[in-house]
């Protein structure tokens, strides 16, 4: 399983600070994680460090005068919910869901779980550019402004071809995933 | 005995019905029917669209549809129209002296001079020696920060910063000393290294100062009166802009350049006229109102306009069964626009406006086919079938049925290819005018100046009003009014400019504000239609005053446009006329006044024998 799910070298703390509460600022974009997130994993499926994805993402939103705020949630590993729990919990009412995997999507307050702004599904596509340009869409979203769609990158072999990995990782998850515990704000560092 | 009569309009987009119930020649009561038309106007294929037309209407009579004992069908206007678009300026820059690119989000903010270094020399640069850092997109934000920072520590005054990569405000956020930055730079490679260079980032919200003035240059640089007036395009290109760089290179220049884009020539009467596209719309159209009666238009072989103009040719030619050689092009409309087009040998992707004129023509054929289209209608349904009068007549006295209105009357019916306008005098005397430039027209101008690649979402545009989706609880409608709703709305729309179709909404997939969108809609009806509408009345007109009319009335599928009205009311109260949107019979507005003019027609006939 090690060989399966290769994890050293890389350089990303993740911790508990306190409970996330609503946020109040306008200018905030939860990027909200699951549950292994940086404790478990800390590289994607196709092997890219976590960090440096955190880190392209709040280049995103920094770029666009925004501010991230990083959350953490136990009570699900299903995208969906980790995501809109994220943006109730924001100030803009944006959120960037992430699976340690490095599935994404772009949430925002008002609609039902599994609706999204955009969704990023197949994550082994996706490089450090396309996670910039997310971050700069969720901000663009939560100051009222109307972004061009990222482009949606589609292969219909990478569900098959990553299944095991994908498989493995989510039982990761799922070991770290605790039914009673509420959100938590985090610290990062990467 | 009770007797039925049916005037049927074949239009382009709808076949409209008005059936009467009539007892001695008298008109009991009447309805209205209506079907898309099927097929091209005047062609065997819009049978189909006429039956179903008149079941409509005889439904809503409940009668049989063969008990209709005669039909009147239009004979239509033989007139098409097509529209091509010529642009006349390009920009050029040679040698790479300015990047007045506007990204989205620089960093910093004002003014910094000096000469450009690359990004890993930076720390050789003498202490005190002014420089503006050049940083391609194999350094990243961190370490481009680090490297200025520790260059200012040195003593280097780094004054600016010019970035491939979208970093601006991520540098400038990590820097001890802060500097102007502009990001986004496409070819960075090739900015040139040792020069003199002036970058300017003004606050959000507002516009650049010092480059997009000459003299602001010509103080950077110190350039004698000659050189400032070499750069007065330069500073122009600059305009309105968030952030600029300038950079001074021993021969580089900004040139506009004028495009050869052929010539129009007009066959009048007496004469041939000639007119160059590149003047501009404006001369086109004093040359055109100058003759007298066009005969035949053509344009310079192997420019866009002398192929437009032999398309349209073409088109007719076929669509009429005519020879090719028999078409002849009547009218023709230019406008002048600005196209949004890449500056060639630019850095960084600018993009200018450049001038660009619309071209619309029109052409007039003989009678199309509505003869043979009556022959084969008769025997489908056995009933008589006679062809009334002319479309604009008919429309005419269709348009007479609304409250109001009196003799002498102009109509006005703004189609998809041509403009058609019709004036009755006080004596009933009618005189019919086709002009080319109408709906289409305007479509290809405001999907031109938006830079769309899609007909018809720029269709869309044209025809429905804006709104911008807020929340998933409420939009704004382009005048500034809020709706609310109770259901969220669907995810895709959010943050979106949306058009607001009467069949649902549609996303406007450009960056584009919604006012900027909706003044690109006015300015294109304004330019076309409006000034289509005087120029109609302009032709019209006995002494070629337009204060001669008192009443005119538009009619047509395009009359239903949501503001088309309003604006050809303004425009026109000018004059002291009375105009807008026809109401035909009271009840029908502006729609189904040809097929009421053909029933009319036909009780005046009776009365008079």
């Amino acid at each position: 399983m090690t060989e399966a799910i290769n994890q050293e070298n890389a350089i990303l703390e993740v911790k508990e600070w306190k409970e996330a509460l609503p946020g109040q600022s306008a200018d905030e974009v939860v990027i909200a994680l699951s549950p292994a997130f940086g404790t478990q994993l800390k590289k994607s499926i196709i092997e890219i460090d976590l960090g440096t994805i955190l880190k392209e993402l709040c280049a995103g939103i920094e770029e666009e005068g925004m501010k991230p705020r990083f959350i953490k949630v136990f009570n699900s590993t299903d995208l969906a919910i980790i995501a809109s729990q994220g943006s109730r919990l924001s100030g803009s009412g944006i959120c960037v869901g992430m699976q340690s995997r490095g599935t994404t999507v772009i949430h925002q307050r008002d609609l039902v779980p599994l609706d999204n702004l955009e969704l990023f599904p197949q994550a082994p596509l996706y490089d450090e550019k396309i996670y910039r340009k997310i971050g700069r869409n969720a901000a663009k979203y939560a100051k009222g402004e109307n972004p061009e769609p990222v482009e949606i990158l589609n292969d219909y072999m990478v569900p098959s071809k990553y299944l095991i990995k994908s498989t493995l990782m989510h039982f990761k998850e799922g070991e770290m995933m605790d039914k009673s515990k509420k959100a938590m704000d985090m610290e990062v560092v990467f | 005995m009770k007797e039925y009569v049916a005037g049927v309009d074949i239009g382009n987009a709808t076949t409209e019905t008005a059936l009467g119930e009539l007892l001695d020649g008298k008109l009991l009561r009447c309805v209205s029917g209506i079907a898309d038309t099927t097929g091209i106007k005047g062609t065997r294929d819009n049978i189909q669209g006429i039956i179903r037309s008149l079941k409509n209407a005889s439904e809503k009579m409940n009668i049989d549809p063969e008990q209709i004992h005669l039909i009147r069908i239009n004979e239509a206007t033989p007139v098409i129209g097509d529209f091509a678009m010529e642009t006349i300026t390009e920009t050029i820059i040679t040698e790479s002296t300015l990047i007045g690119h506007n990204p989205d989000t620089p960093g910093g903010i004002g003014i910094g001079i000096g000469r450009t270094i690359a990004f890993q020399d930076l720390l050789e640069a003498e202490e005190g020696q002014k420089v503006i850092v050049v940083v391609p997109d194999t350094v990243d934000f961190e370490m481009a920060a680090r490297g200025i920072n520790e260059a200012v520590q040195s003593g280097i005054l780094v004054e600016g910063a010019i970035l491939k990569n979208d970093d601006g405000v991520l540098v400038n956020n990590r820097l001890e000393k802060k500097i102007p930055i502009l990001d986004e730079v496409e070819m960075i490679g090739k900015v040139p290294i040792g020069m003199e260079c002036a970058v300017e980032v003004a606050s959000p919200g507002g516009c650049i100062d010092l480059l997009s003035n000459p003299y602001g240059i010509a103080t950077v640089f110190g350039l004698s009166p000659a050189e400032t007036k070499q750069i007065v395009h330069i500073a122009k290109a600059l305009i309105g802009n968030r952030s600029a760089v300038v950079i001074k290179t021993p021969a580089g220049e900004v040139k506009e350049r004028k495009i050869p884009a052929g010539e129009i020539l007009i066959q009048g009467k007496n004469r041939l006229y000639k007119a160059a596209v590149d003047r501009g719309a404006q001369e086109i159209m004093t040359i055109v109102s100058r003759v007298d009666e066009i005969q035949d238009v053509t344009g310079t072989k192997g420019t866009n306009v002398g192929g437009m103009l032999e398309k349209v040719r073409m088109e007719m030619a076929n669509l009429t069964e005519q020879d090719y050689k028999t078409v002849f092009i009547k009218d023709i409309m230019a406008v002048d626009t600005i196209v949004p087009r890449e500056v060639l040998g630019n850095l960084a992707r600018e993009i200018t406006m450049e001038k660009a004129v619309g071209i619309a023509a029109m052409v007039k054929t003989h009678k199309l086919h509505m003869k043979r289209l009556a022959e084969q209608l008769a025997e489908i349904l056995h009933t008589r079938i006679e062809i009334g009068g002319v479309e604009g007549s008919m429309a005419v006295m269709g348009a007479l049925t609304t409250p109001g209105t009196e003799k002498p009357l102009l109509v006005l019916d703004i189609g998809a290819g041509s403009t058609d306008a019709c004036l009755m005098d006080e004596k009933g005397k009618t005189k019919p005018i086709h002009l080319a430039g109408a709906g289409n027209m305007v479509t290809m101008l405001i999907s031109a100046e938006l830079g769309l690649e899609d007909f018809k979402l720029a269709e869309d545009i044209k025809k429905y009003p804006l709104a911008k989706v807020e929340s998933l609880y409420h939009i704004r409608y382009e005048d500034g009014s809020v709706e609310f709703f109770n259901e969220p709305l669907d995810s895709k729309l959010f943050a979106r400019n949306i058009i607001v179709k009467p069949e649902g909404w549609k996303p406007v997939n450009s960056r584009k504000s919604m006012e900027k969108i909706r003044q690109v809609r006015k300015e294109a009806k304004e330019k076309v239609l409006i000034q289509n509408i005087l120029r109609a009345l302009r032709k019209v007109s006995l002494t070629g005053n337009i204060n001669e009319f008192e009443h005119v009335v538009l009619v047509g599928g395009s009359s239903l446009d949501f503001e088309l009205g309003n604006m050809v009311t303004d425009a026109l109260s000018h004059y002291g006329i009375v105009s807008g949107k026809a109401n035909v019979r009271s009840t029908e507005g502006p729609r189904n006044a040809v097929a009421t003019g053909l029933l009319f027609a036909y009780l005046e006939e009776r009365k008079h024998g």
